[in-house]
C-alpha cells in the first residue's frame, strides 16, 4: 500500500471549488512535485495534507492511517514554508529543537538531534545564531532541518525556494533532493517553476483550475504531455490545429501540408479537427539526414538566448519556434529568408482537448 | 544635495507648543518647591512621602495597575491572536468595541457599573475586583491596540502553522512563539495601562477605593504645596513609563530591522 494516499479529495471555499476530485498515491521515499500556475489548487492540496485545511470530501491517508480529520499538530507531517517561518525569538538550535521539546524528548536527545540536523544542512557553527543573522538560503536550510528534526512521516515543501535568488535556488534544490534521498523521506513539493519540478522530482502532478492534468515522471511530462495545458505550461511548445487525413497511417494535414505522427490516433476519424504540438528543439534545418516531416518556411525572427538560438518561422499560416544549439562556427539564417525545417514523426504529439 | 532651509514658522509653532505644555509644568514644579519660605526646598515632597495615606493610596494604585495589566494580557493577547488567525472579519467590530472607552465618559461608565453591580445576582460593587475590571475596560484601547500592532508586525498565521507542524498546541504557540515576538508591544501596552491607572480619579473615587488619583484630590483640599508635588510625581511616573516604553521600543525596532534581510 502506498505511503501517502489522497483519495477523491475536493475542497470548496464559499461554494467555489479550489480542488476537484484529486487522487494520488505516493510511495515511501518518493519525491512528488505539484506543478501549476497560481490558483491551480496545489498549495490548497498541500495544506490539506498538513491539516491546515480540511477537505470538503475525500480522504488523506498516511502510513495506513486516515488523518483526514486530525489536527495539524497531531499528524507528524513536517512543513517548509516559502517565507522560512523561523521563530525570530529563537536561535537556530532552539528553532530546530522546538519540535523535539513538544514531543518531550530528553535534553540529551534534543542536543544530539540538533547537532545531527546542523551537520546535515552544513551549518554546524550556526547553532547560536538568530535567524536575522543568516542569509535567506541558510534560513531555509534551518527551516528544512527544523521540519526534519521531528522525523516526520511526510515532508511538505511549499515553494521553499521562491524567495531566493536564482543561483542559490539551483544549489539549494540539489541539496534538498540530496537530503531527501539520504533520509529516504516521502516529500511533496509545491512549485510553479517547471524547471525546478523537472529537475528535482521522481514524479510531477501538473494541476490546473483545481484538477489534475497529468501525473508522470519529468521525462514523460516534458516529452509526452497529454493535454494542451501541460504542453503549454511545461516548456515551450508549438501548438497548431490539424485535420486527421488517415487515422490508420497516422497522417495529418496542416495548412494544406501533410505530416506524419506516431501518436495514438485511436478513436479519431478522418476529417476530425485535433490539436498537435511539437517541441521547438525537435525541429532542425533540413540536412542530408532524413526527416519524416519537412516544411517550407520563412524566417520571421531570431532570438539569441545564450546556449540556444530561437528561430521563429512561418509555416503556411502558422507560426512555430525552432530551437537550435548555439554554434559560433555556423552562420545563422537571415530574417525573411526562405528555408526548410523538419521534425521526426515521433515529435508530433496529439493533445487531448 | 539640497540644503535644508531654516523655517522660522515651524520652529515658532514647536516653541509655542512646547511652551504650552512646559510652562505650567515648570511653574507647578517651582511652586512645589516653595513650601519653605526661606527658599526653594523639597519639603512638600518630604511631607508627601511621610504621609502614610500617600503610601496606602499609591501602593493600592500600583496593585490595581498590575492586576489590570495581567487581566489585559490574559484577555487581549488570546483574543487578538484568535481574531487575527481565525476570525479576521470580526476585526472591525472588535476595534470599534475597543474604542468605546474613548466615547463613553468615565462618569457615565461608573454610574452604569454602580447601577448594574449593586443588585443581585452580581453584587460586587464593594469589591476591588470591580475597579480592576473597570480599569481593564478603560485600558482596552491601549492594550488591545498594542497587542494588535505587535501581531501585525509578525507573520502570525505562518508562524502558527510552522509551530503546529512541529506538533505544538495552542498554549505552546502562544507562550513560546507569539508572546516573545510581540514582547515590545506588550510592554508598551502594559506601561500605558500603568500610566493611565496610576493617574485615574473618577472610577476609584466613585467606587470608593483607595487610589493615587483620589489622594491627590484629597490633599488638594487640605494643603497648598503638596498637591503640586503630587502632580509633579504623577507626571514623573507617567514620563518614566513612557521613557521605558520608548527605550524598549527602540531595542525592539533595531531587532526588527536587523531581522529584515
Amino acid at each position: 500500500m502506498a505511503h501517502l494516499i489522497l483519495s477523491n479529495i475536493s475542497k470548496e471555499f464559499s461554494g467555489a471549488a479550489a480542488v476537484k476530485d484529486f487522487n494520488l498515491e505516493v510511495e515511501k521515499g518518493e519525491f512528488v512535485s505539484f506543478l501549476g500556475p497560481s490558483g491551480c489548487g496545489k498549495t490548497t492540496t498541500l495544506r490539506m495534507i498538513a491539516g491546515f485545511e480540511f477537505p470538503t470530501t475525500g480522504k488523506v491517508i498516511v502510513a495506513n492511517e486516515d488523518i483526514t480529520d486530525k489536527a495539524p499538530n497531531r499528524r507528524n507531517v513536517g512543513m517548509v514554508f516559502q517565507s522560512y517561518a523561523l521563530f525570530p525569538n529563537m536561535t537556530v538550535a532552539q528553532n530546530i529543537s522546538l519540535g523535539l521539546i513538544v514531543h518531550k524528548e530528553s535534553v540529551e536527545a534534543q542536543k544530539e538531534r540538533v547537532n545531527e540536523m546542523l551537520a546535515l544542512i552544513h551549518l554546524e557553527g550556526k547553532g547560536k545564531s538568530y535567524p536575522y543573522q543568516l542569509s535567506g538560503g541558510q534560513q531555509q536550510r534551518v527551516a528544512l532541518a527544523r521540519a526534519l528534526a521531528i522525523r516526520p512521516q511526510v515532508l511538505l515543501l511549499d515553494e521553499p525556494l521562491s524567495a531566493l535568488d536564482a543561483k542559490i535556488r539551483v544549489a539549494l534544490r540539489a541539496e534538498i533532493r540530496a537530503i531527501q534521498r539520504k533520509l529516504g523521506i516521502t516529500a511533496i513539493y509545491v512549485t510553479h517553476d517547471q524547471e525546478e519540478a523537472l529537475s528535482i522530482s521522481d514524479r510531477i502532478v501538473v494541476m490546473n483550475e483545481g484538477k489534475v492534468e497529468q501525473i508522470g515522471s519529468p521525462f514523460r511530462i516534458y516529452n509526452f504531455p497529454e493535454t494542451a495545458f501541460v504542453a503549454s505550461f511545461v516548456g515551450t511548445l508549438n501548438t497548431a490545429t490539424a485535420t486527421v487525413i488517415d487515422p490508420a497511417n497516422h497522417l495529418l494535414g496542416m495548412d494544406e501540408m501533410q505530416l506524419e505522427s506516431t501518436a495514438v490516433t485511436e478513436g479519431l476519424r478522418k476529417g476530425d479537427k485535433i490539436m498537435i504540438a511539437i517541441r521547438p528543439e525537435r525541429f532542425s534545418f533540413v540536412s542530408e539526414q532524413r526527416k519524416d516531416n519537412v516544411f517550407d518556411c520563412e524566417i520571421e525572427n531570431i532570438t539569441f538566448l545564450g546556449s540556444i538560438v530561437r528561430v521563429q518561422v512561418l509555416i503556411g499560416n502558422s507560426k512555430f519556434y525552432m530551437d537550435t544549439f548555439n554554434n559560433p562556427f555556423l552562420e545563422l539564417p537571415k530574417i525573411g529568408e526562405k528555408n526548410q525545417i523538419a521534425c521526426p514523426k515521433e515529435a508530433v504529439l496529439i493533445l487531448k482537448s | 544635495m539640497k540644503k535644508r532651509r531654516f523655517s522660522f514658522w515651524s520652529w515658532f509653532v514647536v516653541a509655542l507648543g512646547a511652551g504650552y505644555f512646559l510652562v505650567p509644568l515648570i511653574a507647578t514644579f517651582v511652586f512645589s518647591l516653595k513650601e519653605n519660605i526661606k527658599g526653594l526646598s523639597f519639603v512638600a515632597y518630604q511631607n508627601v512621602f511621610n504621609d502614610p495615606r500617600f503610601w496606602k493610596n499609591f501602593s493600592a494604585s500600583v496593585l490595581w495597575s498590575i492586576l489590570t495589566i495581567l487581566i489585559g494580557l490574559l484577555v487581549f493577547v488570546p483574543t487578538a491572536f484568535w481574531v487575527r488567525i481565525r476570525l479576521p472579519k470580526l476585526r472591525v467590530i472588535i476595534e470599534y468595541i475597543t474604542l468605546l472607552p474613548f466615547v463613553v465618559p468615565a462618569i457615565v461608565f461608573v454610574f452604569g457599573l454602580v447601577q448594574t453591580y449593586s443588585h443581585p445576582p452580581l453584587m460586587i460593587v464593594s469589591s476591588p475586583l470591580l475597579l480592576v475590571f473597570a480599569y481593564s475596560i478603560l485600558s482596552m484601547p491601549y492594550m488591545y491596540r498594542a497587542v494588535d500592532t505587535g501581531l501585525r508586525s509578525i507573520d502570525v498565521a505562518t508562524l502558527t502553522e510552522a509551530a503546529q507542524s512541529l506538533g505544538a498546541g495552542w498554549s505552546t504557540i502562544l507562550l513560546r512563539v507569539i508572546v516573545p515576538n510581540i514582547r515590545v508591544s506588550l510592554l508598551s501596552g502594559a506601561f500605558l495601562t500603568f500610566a493611565i491607572v496610576m493617574g485615574e480619579f473618577t472610577l476609584a473615587e466613585w467606587l470608593a477605593k483607595p487610589a493615587f488619583g483620589p489622594y491627590m484630590q484629597y490633599i488638594n483640599q487640605m494643603r497648598a504645596y503638596e498637591p503640586a508635588a503630587c502632580a509633579v510625581l504623577s507626571f514623573a511616573l507617567t514620563w518614566g513609563a513612557m521613557g521605558i516604553m520608548q527605550r524598549i521600543g527602540k531595542g525592539g525596532e533595531q531587532g526588527q530591522i536587523a531581522g529584515v534581510h
